[in-house]
């Protein structure tokens, strides 16, 4: 009695360490992200304002044009003093705007805005509400309400977002502002959760496909250690690693195309629109089955030398119970702690493939929105990678603990 | 028995050939765009890009648009005139347009006002932020006023006060804004500013497009600054039924089309991003793609019958896209530090005879070889101004008045510019002015590239060789150095001592080209942001730029007679070309594999109709060259 007391304290101390542990992690996290995303929010407003234009807009935009796009992105403002002319009262250059002007007799009328007011705006742009009729379709947006006049509002029993038609309701849809350039005036979490999508499908059908086939043939490398299977194995392993992917994929490609006739780019819209994803799930699987295939061999190769295997082999237990209730069990922890980081990973998609089959994923968004200075775009694909990539590897962390109880990731001594 | 027989045969082949002419044209068109080319807004009144407008044409008609040959055509207007020489034109409609969803379902009636809306859109600072705003704004009366006025309300109220503006009677647009729109009549008048006799020509572009006050009063300002494919209101040719961005694009042909019996148009046409040129290549050849401009290495690998052979009887020329390259002379470099001036470069540019040594000495075949390695001269371009621009009153090109001017005819042989015994007479001369002027030899000419491509990595080298053996290495030396972003990391410090830049025209007048170069004006684009004229205080220079502003200026005066307009700029044109103040380049031409009679398709060289899917002369069968060059003799011949 007294001892399962004392197991039940143990594990309920065990079980306050892991949440006290989960709630560090997480405050660790949202630390981290809102670092990363502040950092990329500055550095790319030191950039040159020229940055924010195309070749042909520099060559056909207007002086005015160009602050007035600078302006309507919140990186410049109408200039206090001289209201937008340019020139004071008395006919003098204003000294404000001045200094952003090739014309020593005119200001342009447009001043910097300070950089943390744009990241106020950045923030609270999180806090705008989108209202959307009955039928689902939005109608406008609400600026951010502070929660003095929410709670008052609410105590009165009032709307605090104002009087509203019925069926109309707002909705907090944590906006990340808008894309300025890619796909201009839409939402940027409505591009991220489109994009995000056909990534995902592609991603997790290829993700599937490489753990299954690569684990497997992990195993029989391992199994069959130096022997064809094995020495095959590598040599995949190796021509994978060692040519380059777009060489590969454009083999694919055009090797898919002639002999099996399987369509060359993806295509929604097609009749057999599965079809159209074959060749970009094949080009996606072939990296990450190598990899797959190369650490479970190594692992299991590492676990069938340890003493715990020879002695249930000398207690007689056969090879299959060996090889798949331990050796692949303990195997796979170290290959667990990555599984969720990969789940993860295929909303970002795939630069190369997404880009060569024509898929309109994740993939090439960030380089394409930084290349475009799409803003708005650029800080909310680097806050979602940011929290995928933490979030992944925390779960990564947790899963490990749920497969193998020995590990410990709280406590002093023998813990991650 | 024998009758029978003979009708029978007859009759088959009746068949058979009306099966053939069934067969022939393509009833859907399957083209594409390279994936850096996506379009990024559907607001027509917005967008300033090629990329957008190239499918927005599609879907919105104008008042007028181009036919094959570039001439302007009537489109939503059924006609247009001038009862005062060119400072008021009157359009009127045609009848029957209407506004209509993707979907087909039809909202409401074209009217004359719609011109106002969308007039009063683009000039309201507060919904279009100054896009497409300089051409109304310069040309129209009152049009600049408004849109200062709604500048400064924007400062004094904000910008919702502002977005409240319309165009309807009685409205601060109707009072300033020359434009006055009868919906009864289906008239709408243009007062300009001054006479502009090419005014109709910028009737063709985006900034005096219809917008309808219904979908405005229905979707907000806001709403149609965020239109989407799915919720605009459409009244062109097609409608688009598909769009997933960085994948494709479907139009298909819009079920309400007003003008329907008269024009021909595909069922269907789906525009496919593709990686590169190398991938629609591909794609070409497994059927899912209808044309194809091909890329220098796989042009030359299929006509030495290396990989493809069978195309290469395939193999057509494309007709020249609508930019003008030009050697854009810089006259105050900086060295590479961004800040001291280039004084041996800025010295020796400012001698006329250093600048014709150039002119005249380089043999540009290897650079041209570069866009069109089996036909290099046929991209040979001796004028500023684009061709296909402006024409005479007997259809003559404008450019060949400046071709005549200098003296220059086009020979597919040889580069007709090249003259190495002036050249050497122009290049002593300079050694001996420049040498006294303490220039020293050889001037080092610092040409910038892209460092992310390869390709102008080569033709840079290709360059490096003309210079060096055209002009000799006592002479120039030509350095080739690599940027990131062109704009902030060369141009404003002002590091290259040339650019080619390519131009194209929005309206059809050669202003739009002669304009850029001027001397002393503000809104001269490239004497302001790339040559930096005004600042060399060289007094030949300063002298030869004036001569050439002063011609252009008188020629800009002349409205009534546009032969003797055109006439006036050509000698201007000649006069800048003859100080060689800027030194023409090239045209693009290169090679293709198309299914697409070339000679059918809209030939617009200015504005944004030349993507129209209109009236297209297809094939199954991609066109043989043979079959290509008969249907451009008969063009030529129309």
């Amino acid at each position: 009695m007294e001892r399962d007391s004392a197991k039940s304290i143990e594990s309920a101390k065990g079980a306050g360490n892991l949440v006290k542990y989960i709630l560090k992690r997480l405050f660790q996290s949202i630390l981290t992200v809102l670092l990363v995303v502040c950092v990329v929010f500055f550095l790319m407003r030191m950039m040159p304002k020229e940055y924010f234009f195309t070749e042909d807009e520099l060559m056909k935009f207007t002086d005015q044009q160009k602050f007035s796009k600078l302006e309507a992105q919140g990186v410049m403002s109408i200039c206090p003093t001289c209201h937008g002319s340019g020139l004071l009262e008395s006919g003098e250059a204003c000294p404000e705007c001045l200094k952003y002007s090739t014309n020593l007799k005119k200001g342009t009328g447009y001043v910097d805005r300070s950089v943390f007011a744009q990241l106020g705006d950045f923030f609270s742009n999180m806090l705008e509400m989108r209202v959307f009729n009955a039928k689902g379709k939005e109608i406008k947006t609400i600026e951010p309400v502070n929660v003095w006049k929410w709670i008052s509002a609410r105590l009165k029993g009032e709307s605090p977002f104002g009087e509203l038609k019925e069926g109309y309701s707002p909705r907090l849809c944590f906006n990340l502002g808008r894309s300025i350039r890619l796909e201009k005036g839409q939402y940027v979490t409505d591009v991220i959760a489109t994009k995000m999508s056909v990534s995902m499908e592609i991603g997790m059908i290829s993700l599937a496909f490489s753990l299954v086939l690569g684990v497997a043939f992990g195993v029989l490398q391992a199994r069959y250690k130096d022997r064809i299977f094995d020495h095959i194995g590598t040599g995949y392993t190796v021509i994978v690693n060692a040519v380059p992917h777009l060489v590969i994929y454009t083999v694919i490609m055009i090797g898919g195309a002639s002999l099996l006739g399987l369509p060359m780019r993806y295509d929604a819209t097609a009749s057999d629109a599965w079809k159209t994803m074959i060749l970009p799930i094949i080009c996606l699987s072939i990296g990450s089955t190598a990899g797959y295939m190369l650490w479970t061999r190594r692992y299991m190769v590492d676990e069938l030398n340890k003493d715990y295997i020879r002695l249930a082999k000398l207690k007689g237990l056969s090879d299959q119970k060996v090889m798949y209730r331990h050796v692949l069990k303990n195997a796979f922890v170290p290959l667990a702690q990555y599984l969720p980081y990969s789940i993860l990973l295929t909303v970002g998609g795939s630069l190369l493939v997404e880009r060569f089959f024509a898929v309109p994923g994740m993939g090439p968004e960030l380089t394409n929105a930084i290349s475009r200075y799409d803003l708005n775009l650029v800080q909310g694909i680097v806050l979602l990678y940011a929290t995928l990539g933490i979030l992944g590897v925390f779960l990564g962390d947790l899963l490990m603990t749920l497969i193998d109880p020995r590990i410990k990731l709280t406590g002093k001594g023998d813990v991650r | 028995m024998k009758k029978f027989l003979s009708i029978v045969l007859a009759l088959v082949m009746l068949m058979s050939v009306a099966s053939i002419a069934s067969a022939e044209e393509l009833t859907e068109l399957n083209t594409y765009e390279t994936q850096a080319r996506e379009l990024e807004t559907w607001n027509i009144h917005y967008s300033q890009a090629a990329a957008d407008l190239n499918v927005l044409c599609n879907t919105f008609d104008g008042l007028l648009t181009n036919d094959n040959h570039g001439n302007l055509k009537p489109n939503a207007a059924k006609s247009y005139e001038t009862p005062d020489g060119g400072k008021t034109w009157i359009f009127t409609l045609n009848e029957g347009m209407t506004w209509f969803t993707k979907d087909g379902e039809v909202q409401a009636d074209v009217k004359a006002s719609d011109w106002a809306t969308g007039l009063e859109w683009v000039l309201n600072y507060s919904k279009n932020d100054s896009y497409n705003v300089s051409m109304p704004a310069e040309m129209i009366a009152g049009a600049n006023d408004y849109y200062e006025y709604t500048k400064a309300l924007a400062e004094s109220e904000g910008a919702e006060a502002v977005q409240a503006l319309d165009a309807s009677e009685g409205s601060k647009f109707a009072e300033m804004v020359g434009i006055a729109c009868d919906d009864a009549a289906g008239t709408i008048t243009y007062t300009l500013v001054d006479a502009l006799p090419y005014f109709p020509s910028v009737a063709t572009y985006n900034c005096l497009y219809p917008l309808s006050a219904d979908m405005i009063e229905e979707m907000g300002v806001q709403g149609y600054r965020d239109v989407t494919w799915e919720n605009m209101w459409y009244n062109g040719a097609y409608v688009v039924t598909y769009f997933e961005n960085q994948n494709q694009k479907v139009l298909e042909k819009s079920p309400n089309y007003w003008n329907d019996a008269n024009c021909k148009r595909f069922d269907k046409v789906t525009i496919k991003m593709v990686e590169s040129a190398a991938t629609a290549y591909q794609l070409f050849k497994e059927g899912q793609l209808d044309h194809v401009s091909l890329d220098a290495a796989t042009l030359q690998a299929i006509y030495d019958e290396k990989e493809d052979a069978q195309f290469k009887q395939n193999l057509v020329e494309s007709r020249p896209t609508k930019y003008s390259y030009q050697l854009h002379l810089v006259y105050a470099k900086n060295l590479e530090d961004g800040e001291t001036p280039d004084v041996n470069w800025n010295t020796a540019v400012a001698n006329e005879n250093f600048r014709k040594s150039l002119y005249y000495g380089l043999d540009l075949t290897g650079y041209l070889a570069r866009t069109n390695a089996i036909n290099p001269q046929s991209c040979q371009n001796f004028c500023y101004t684009g061709n296909g621009v402006a024409f005479t009153s007997d259809g003559t090109d404008y450019t060949a008045l400046v071709r005549k001017e200098t003296g220059l005819e086009y020979n597919s042989e040889k580069y007709v510019r090249y003259d190495a015994d002036k050249a050497a007479e122009y290049k002593k001369a300079a050694m001996e002015e420049l040498s006294a002027k303490g220039v020293t030899f050889p001037v080092e000419i610092d040409y910038y590239i892209s460092g992310a491509s390869t390709v102008a990595a080569e033709t840079a080298k290709v360059l490096e060789n003309i210079f060096s053996t055209c002009l000799g290495d006592d002479y120039v030396k030509l350095v080739t150095k690599t940027y990131t972003t062109l704009g902030p990391e060369v141009r404003t410090p002002r590091k290259a001592s040339f650019y080619i830049n390519g131009w194209g025209a929005d309206f059809a007048d050669p202003i739009n080209f002669l304009g850029q170069e001027t001397y002393g004006d503000e809104q001269a684009y490239y004497s302001n942001n790339y040559s930096h004229c005004n600042e060399n205080s060289d007094e030949g220079l300063i002298a030869a730029y004036k001569e050439f502003t002063d011609l252009v200026v008188a020629a800009k005066a002349i409205t009534n007679d546009m032969d003797a307009r055109y006439a006036a700029f050509a000698k201007a044109e000649a006069c800048m070309l003859e100080h060689a103040l800027v030194i023409p380049c090239s045209y693009e031409v290169g090679w293709e594999l198309t299914k697409i009679n070339n000679y059918s398709k809209v030939y617009s060289m200015y504005g944004m109709q030349a993507y129209r899917y209109v009236d297209w002369e297809t094939s199954t069968e991609a066109y043989t060259t043979e079959q290509m060059n008969e249907k451009a003799a008969a063009y030529a011949a129309e």
